[in-house]
């Protein structure tokens, strides 16, 4: 079954999607720890100065991700 | 662990950001202490907790950790000891703090601790907060649903601190002291069969215990070879496959823990623009927020600066006066010397640099406690994994400029091994407190006091492009570094940006306290051996040649018709010269000529190895200053400095009859002191937090190799 996803950095500002599973089991491991779960919703706040990373809003817990991390959470499109 | 401690042995732990330090504070005030967990150099607060019936306990504070499948070298602290009853940490009971205005994200790692089977307690923090944004509690709701006591409590105004020990209290004298709870989270069946496995094998008692062995199994050091191998063998005939068995286990026991979360907390629903989001919007902001950040740097470091200049010069002038009257009311022999030119010259040599430092970590402790420094490694991330390093490295460097001993313990939050490495072998290039001596006096010797449009000192420059030099020289080792090194291990960024918050007060304290204590007795104690060392090294000298030096400079002071001052000063001059120190000088002359150095500089070069700024102290007494040596490091004695300038200008080659302080190698000396790794303690600590020797070796060659090839090339092109 193909499903359709999105990833953090398709997001526009100020956009949010819920995350639906990881691409990478052991950052989903520190990632699911910190509250970041499928079901969360994840606001897009802004990328990084050196535009490399995201702040994003997980359920409200302000978090920064590199941009390889961010695109291994996949959300609802 | 400190001997004579309480047996009784209790643990704070919870996730990173939940207040659980502030917590720590509150309930053992000053009775604490940092020490080291044995076998991985992570820092592990430990206090005393007094309880109203007067038996005592000792209370830990674990590093900060979301879960107990950890990602860094802090965080696997908490799973190692868990996993192994034998631990010298291993608690008795412990205490979950975690913060409620946020629970759903704090109760992964609590749930987890509750299958283990040790006597715990829920410690609901930040209750004052929750109150302010309108959020209900049910304290007993959440006891109920999870079998154990559960008590709000507030790090910062103190509240319930008092109940919780009592709670604490009843709870470590019940009777029998052994919990069996049903299990949080119920054990699919092929985890079921590994964690039977493994606890017929070796001997576990706890089921879930025995699980944690079978993730862990890899890097658990108190597994012996054997145990190893046994558990080693079970993952792989049961096919147990680690990290998605850990993922499906976080995401069930979240299904199980936020609807008893949401059913005992309830919250009005959230302001989307908080506080917190209108600061980000600035401080993060693409453009602004970088330079926002060197703005803020700069403030700090003028700040420093211009505040240390007084206590320093207290401490200096203390021990000066200490010195003078000691070898007034002491008998004229060695061990006098020994006394106040050995050891308390060491001491004054390291307490002089406290201010500086408390001062810097004062600030630097402000900023994390307020929540700013998770801002800076989001955005500066990137840039450090360019060189090597991850986002966290920025603190390192940043606290390197006051010292690299306590900034290379600050190492430690980095969880990839390869950028911790880089950050802790290029932080020392920073320029350390301890070089503004030199750079102060090579630059006022070499440098014209002028200003450049008017405005701009050139003095000034000068100073500020040597601290750009080990910025620059920092950067480009990570660099060089990171193309020799291979390791692909996983790297993260993934890190939380708490609320913004005022700083607590007591926090800020404790943690300058910590950082000072760190190198006082961390490089203090050596700086101190090695400086007696070096007096050793400088007052005695191969056979009788002290006393010929001696009887010789007597005649020629006389013939120069010297007063007392000046005649004792050129005695010092002249053993100098003959001692071991001197004959090591002139023995590396040869291999320091080309980068415009005398064997006088050699002398003070070697000299320096006990602590930089010893530099300009052998320098005086080398020029003859007469008396006014130990004035020669004073910030504010500009005329000790001048009259060393003046010596310093009038020194000649021997051979060839030429100046030696020329433009070209006071820039030379310069650089080399940027550059050079000058610093016992240094290496001490880099060997402790590496693991081994060799890595601190490779640091002093290839800094001594850097520092040679610069003071070379500057040299050559000034020249």
């Amino acid at each position: 079954m193909q499903r359709r996803y999105r990833t953090i950095p398709d997001l526009k500002i100020n956009e949010s999607a819920r995350a639906i599973a990881f691409d990478d089991s052991e950052l989903a491991c520190k990632l699911t720890s910190m509250g970041l779960l499928p079901g969360t919703r994840i606001e897009m706040i802004r990328k990084s100065p050196f535009g490399s990373a995201y702040y994003v809003k997980a359920d409200g817990v302000r978090l920064a991700l590199r941009e390889e991390e961010a695109a291994s959470i996949l959300l609802e499109v | 662990m400190a001997d004579g401690s309480p047996s009784l042995k209790i643990a704070l732990i919870g996730n990173p950001n939940s207040g659980k330090s502030t917590v720590f504070n509150q309930m053992t005030g000053l009775r604490q202490r940092t020490g080291n967990f044995p076998g991985v150099t992570v820092e592990v607060k430990e206090g005393t907790l007094r309880f109203p019936n007067g038996n005592e306990a000792t209370l830990f504070d674990f590093p900060g950790t979301y879960s107990l499948y950890p990602t860094s070298t802090d965080e696997k602290v908490v799973a190692s000891v868990l996993a192994n009853p034998s631990d010298p940490y291993f608690p008795d009971a412990m205490v979950y703090v975690a913060d409620v205005t946020n629970l759903e994200k704090h109760l992964l790692l609590f749930t987890q601790l509750l299958d283990l089977n040790i006597p715990l307690l829920l410690a609901l923090n930040m209750s004052d907060s929750a109150s302010e944004l309108g959020i209900k509690v049910n304290a007993s709701k959440l006891s109920e649903s999870f079998g154990v006591p559960v008590i709000p409590i507030s790090g910062r105004t103190g509240h319930n601190t008092m109940r919780l020990i009592l709670e604490l209290e009843k709870m470590v004298n019940r009777v029998p002291s052994t919990v069996v709870r049903v299990p949080f989270y119920p054990l699919t069946d092929s985890e079921k069969q590994v964690s039977e496995a493994i606890r017929q094998n070796l001997g576990v008692v706890n089921p879930y215990r025995a699980l944690l062995l079978a993730h862990h199994v890899a890097w658990l050091h108190f597994l012996t070879q054997p145990e190893k191998e046994t558990a080693s063998a079970i993952i792989s005939t049961k096919k147990f496959q680690s990290l998605r068995a850990q993922v499906d286990e976080t995401l069930e026991r979240y299904d199980r823990f936020i609807p008893i979360s949401q059913a005992a907390v309830v919250s009005p629903p959230a302001f989307p623009n908080t506080p917190t989001d209108r600061i980000d919007a600035v401080l993060t902001h693409r453009l602004g927020g970088p330079l926002i950040f060197f703005a803020v740097m700069m403030l700090v470091f003028q700040a420093i600066f211009d505040w240390s200049v007084y206590p320093m010069d207290w401490i200096e002038s203390g021990f000066g006066a200490l010195s003078v009257f000691l070898t007034a009311q002491l008998p004229a022999a060695w061990y006098t010397e020994l006394l106040t030119e050995g050891i308390l010259a060491g001491l004054g040599g390291i307490l002089v640099f406290v201010p500086q430092i408390a001062i810097l970590f004062l600030l630097i402790s402000i900023l994390e406690e307020v929540g700013y420094m998770s801002r800076v490694v989001f955005m500066f991330d990137k840039t450090m994994r360019r060189f090597g390093m991850n986002g966290r490295s920025m603190v390192s460097l940043i606290s390197g400029s006051a010292c690299a001993v306590p900034a290379i313990m600050s190492s430690r939050t980095i969880g990839n091994w390869q950028e911790r490495l880089i950050t802790v072998m290029v932080t020392p290039f920073i320029s350390c407190s301890a070089r503004i001596p030199v750079y102060l006096v090579l630059i006022g010797l070499a440098v014209p006091a002028v200003k450049l449009g008017g405005v701009l000192s050139l003095q000034s420059l000068v100073f500020g492009a040597m601290y750009a030099l080990g910025v620059l020289a920092a950067f480009a080792s990570g660099w060089a570094m990171k193309r020799w090194l291979h390791r692909r291990e996983h790297s993260f960024l993934a890190i939380e940006l708490p609320v913004y918050r005022i700083p607590h007060w007591r926090n800020v304290i404790l943690n300058v306290w910590e950082k000072v204590r760190a190198f006082i007795v961390g490089a203090g104690k050596i700086i101190l051996v090695v400086s007696i060392a070096l007096w050793g090294l400088s007052r005695f000298g191969p056979g009788d040649s002290i006393e010929q030096a001696d009887q010789l400079a007597q005649t020629e002071a006389q013939q120069l018709n010297m007063d007392s001052i000046e005649s004792e000063g050129l005695v010092q001059q002249r053993r100098l010269e003959a001692s071991w120190a001197g004959q090591a000088g002139k023995v590396i002359e040869p291999v320091i000529r080309p980068l415009g150095y005398d064997w006088k500089i050699g002398i003070a070069l070697l000299t320096s190895f006990a602590a930089r700024e010893v530099f300009t102290g052998t320098l005086a007494v080398l020029y003859n200053m007469g008396g006014a040596e130990a004035d020669i490091n004073d910030r504010s004695e500009n005329a000790a400095k001048a009259t060393l300038r003046e010596r310093m200008k009038n020194e000649k080659f021997s051979d060839t009859g030429k100046p030696v302080y020329t433009l070209a190698t006071a820039l030379s000396l310069l650089v080399f002191y940027a550059l050079a790794m000058q610093c016992f303690s240094t290496l001490a600590v880099v060997s402790r937090e590496t693991g081994s020797w060799k890595w601190a070796a490779l640091q002093f060659t290839f800094m001594s190799l850097a520092a040679y090839l610069g003071a070379w090339a500057v040299y050559v092109v000034f020249s």
